[in-house]
């Protein structure tokens, strides 16, 4: 009896089943949806990152979209901070929405070094907008993310020697001062990347490595006037460089205050308190202005969609990352190991038109060109190529 | 290391140190007074002193409505709005210490809860203010508005004389001065005095304790206040996690200078502030909490009551 009324049930229930799959397979097919993240810092202290480059991923998404595509793209944000600690909390939880099928990130390279754990056991592919740290994709680093791992940008290897020769182009004797704020992305800049350059470059006449949100300068800036340097470069991200260059200023240091892509953002200005302190000072960024490569009607588009009027720095950069995910989607590569697979060896279009492809340890095979950004008048102008 | 910078740069880093440390001695009174009458850590001091520097940065852009990135002010406007936003800091500052008394303290020590409960749930307001802030401000360090002009009263043996930083220096001295006679000298800093020494007895005498108490964190939060002042002043930002080093820098000038004691607040401030701007300079700044921190245990294990705790003992609060 029991026995006859289990096999009830469960006819029942398989039947139930059946019908509701069939009721719904045409539904799912037309509204099928997958999901990209983007992580990086939407809060804290280098927000300006973020916030400046996600509405790059957000209008390429939001393109695609319109096209009316079998599979949709839903955009999660992943709010990292910047911070490796914060990463590594929310990674696992990235890595467990199992609609997620790829990273548009992550924004920071410390934040990379710590999602790699969780990311690297789920399969979940990578396509960093500005994670630069040249370990990252180093095949002798313990660190590297190898196989998911992959970014849109040159590494620091290029950035750092631009670096050097940008901030110093125009100075007949050029006496750099070195800092670093200590982090996973600041410190290698400096030690690795821009030192070598401005040995060949000029002079180093001191260094120094000062932990990150670190309010009183001054004696940091004691020893840049006892140096006689006329070149100060930082690695590190704006919130320190704000404080610092104001301070420089404040105790009468008129050289030349440069830094990398951690310190360009919209934020700088403000974080150095106006743009009379500001004024000068050069930065650089594996990237180049989006609004430079678009048409004034796509231009019009992107704000509509964003609600930004100027795109940031590295909107073109999440642009492009999030197109390589585009890409395989269109091309029906709808789960984490197709996906990677597609990655891996696929040919994907840049936001400035360009073909690449992503060599085995995912850098770029054509690396970006390094621009180089000076302050003038409190806006952040586009320069050159450092 | 860079011994060159101290023949050129000698007596710059030891003005910006004295202005650096007066700061931190500033702090540690929260500390200090807390623990000469209740034997225990304030752990909440460090957010009081964020709030503080809040609150200067608040009254400075939405009431005084001055923009950030303008000139500095002159004049009486200067010295009205320097003198608005310290009172401002300092009576943000003791309410918030009383609050966290009240709330942290007293209904736990009236029910004789055990004396690490009042530690965990002054750290527990600590977070709830951290965290608190962190959301207010999205987490982002906010720049306040310059009031003051960097302008100095002159250059003496490559020390510049900037007027933020003399004020760092001149004020917590008349405050230190101030607070120092109305321990020794008022009928209230008596009463704080003899609750040090023992509560029982202080109770015997007739002294309210609570009364004491109370008053103690709001001496704390008035001085913590001031500190915040000068921080805003002259480092012109803030950021919610402000409170985690200056408490960090606080509480080590407190037990380096003798803690529970006014005096030794004041030279551990200054010995605290001195050293990490001589370490940062010679060593280079990632060797200055190193060597800070091996100095305090190297004094501690010379000196268990602190640099200068045995010698002022009679102001112990």
């Amino acid at each position: 009896m029991n026995k006859k009324i289990i096999s009830g049930f469960a006819i029942a229930a398989a039947a139930t089943l059946a019908l509701g799959a069939v009721a719904t397979a045409p539904a799912n097919a037309a509204t099928k949806t997958v999901k990209l993240a983007y992580q990086g810092p939407l809060t804290g202290g280098a927000a300006a990152l973020g916030q400046d480059q996600i509405p790059g991923a957000i209008w390429a998404i939001d393109q695609y979209n319109r096209t009316n595509p079998a599979v949709k793209i839903e955009l999660v944000k992943a709010d990292a901070q910047c911070d490796g600690t914060v990463a590594a909390n929310i990674a696992p939880g990235v890595a467990a929405d199992k609609a997620i099928i790829g990273v548009i990130g992550t924004a920071c390279s410390g934040e990379a070094r710590n999602s790699f754990p969780a990311y690297k056991a789920a399969g979940l592919t990578m396509v960093a907008p500005s994670a630069s740290a040249v370990d990252l994709t180093d095949r002798k680093s313990k660190a590297n993310g190898f196989p998911i791992f992959h970014r849109v940008v040159a590494n620091d290897s290029f950035q750092g020697p631009a670096l050097a020769r940008y901030a110093a182009s125009g100075v007949a004797s050029p006496k750099y001062y070195l800092v670093d704020d200590q982090s996973p992305y600041g410190a290698p800049l400096i030690k690795v990347d821009v030192t070598p350059t401005a040995k060949k470059n000029g002079t180093i006449v001191g260094t120094d490595s000062v932990a990150q949100k670190t309010a009183d300068w001054s004696s940091v800036v004691a020893k840049i006037k006892a140096s006689g340097a006329n070149i100060v470069i930082f690695g590190g991200y704006d919130y320190d460089a704000g404080p610092f260059v104001k301070a420089l200023r404040a105790g009468g240091y008129t050289g030349i205050f440069g830094g990398g892509d951690g310190i360009n953002t919209s934020d700088f200005v403000k974080l150095a308190g106006g743009k009379t302190i500001a004024e000068g000072v050069r930065m650089t960024a594996a990237s180049v202005p989006l609004a430079t490569l678009l048409k004034p009607d796509q231009l019009a588009d992107f704000t509509k969609v964003t609600g930004v009027k100027v795109p940031g720095l590295y909107a073109e950069t999440a642009w492009t990352a999030a197109n390589v995910f585009i890409q395989c989607i269109k091309a029906g590569k709808l789960t984490r190991p197709a996906i990677q697979v597609c990655v891996n060896s696929g040919s994907f279009t840049a936001a400035d038109g360009s073909k690449f492809k992503f060599d085995r340890y995912g850098d770029p095979t054509t690396a970006a060109a390094v621009g180089g950004w000076v302050v003038k008048d409190g806006e952040i102008i586009y320069d050159k190529v450092a | 290391m860079n011994f060159s910078v101290l023949t050129s740069q000698f007596w710059s880093l030891a003005f910006q140190g004295l202005a650096l440390g007066l700061i931190y001695s500033l702090v540690s009174l929260g500390y200090t007074m807390v623990y000469g009458v209740l034997r225990l850590i304030n752990f909440a001091n460090s957010e009081v002193f964020m709030v503080g520097t809040f609150s200067v940065l608040y009254l400075q852009v939405y009431i005084l409505r001055i923009p950030i990135g303008d000139p500095a002010l002159h004049g009486i406007k200067l010295i009205a709005y320097l003198a608005l936003s310290l009172i401002g800091s300092m009576i943000v500052c003791a309410l918030l210490a009383i609050v966290v008394e009240l709330v942290a303290y007293r209904r736990l020590r009236a029910r004789g809860a055990n004396r690490l409960a009042s530690l965990i749930s002054a750290i527990g307001v600590s977070i709830a203010l951290l965290e608190g802030f962190s959301m207010i401000t999205g987490a982002r360090g906010k720049i306040a508005p310059r009031l003051l002009d960097k302008w100095s009263f002159g250059e003496v043996a490559g020390a510049n004389f900037r007027i933020d930083q003399v004020m760092a220096i001149v004020m917590p001295i008349i405050i230190f001065f101030l607070l120092d006679q109305f321990v020794t000298k008022s009928r209230l800093g008596k009463s704080i005095r003899a609750v040090s020494m023992s509560e029982e007895n202080s109770k015997l005498m007739g002294i309210d304790i609570n009364r004491v108490i109370t008053l103690t964190f709001c001496i704390g939060g008035l001085t913590t206040g001031a500190a915040a002042f000068l921080y805003t002043t002259v480092y012109e930002n803030t950021v919610f996690n402000v409170g985690f080093n200056m408490g960090i820098a606080a509480f080590t000038a407190a037990v380096l200078g003798g803690i529970g004691n006014l005096r030794g607040a004041f030279y551990g401030g200054l010995a605290l502030g001195m050293l990490e701007q001589f370490a940062s300079a010679v060593l280079g700044s990632q060797w200055k909490s190193i060597t800070v921190f091996v100095v305090l245990v190297v004094i501690l294990l010379v000196k268990p009551n602190g640099l200068f705790g045995e010698a002022v003992q009679q102001t112990r609060t």
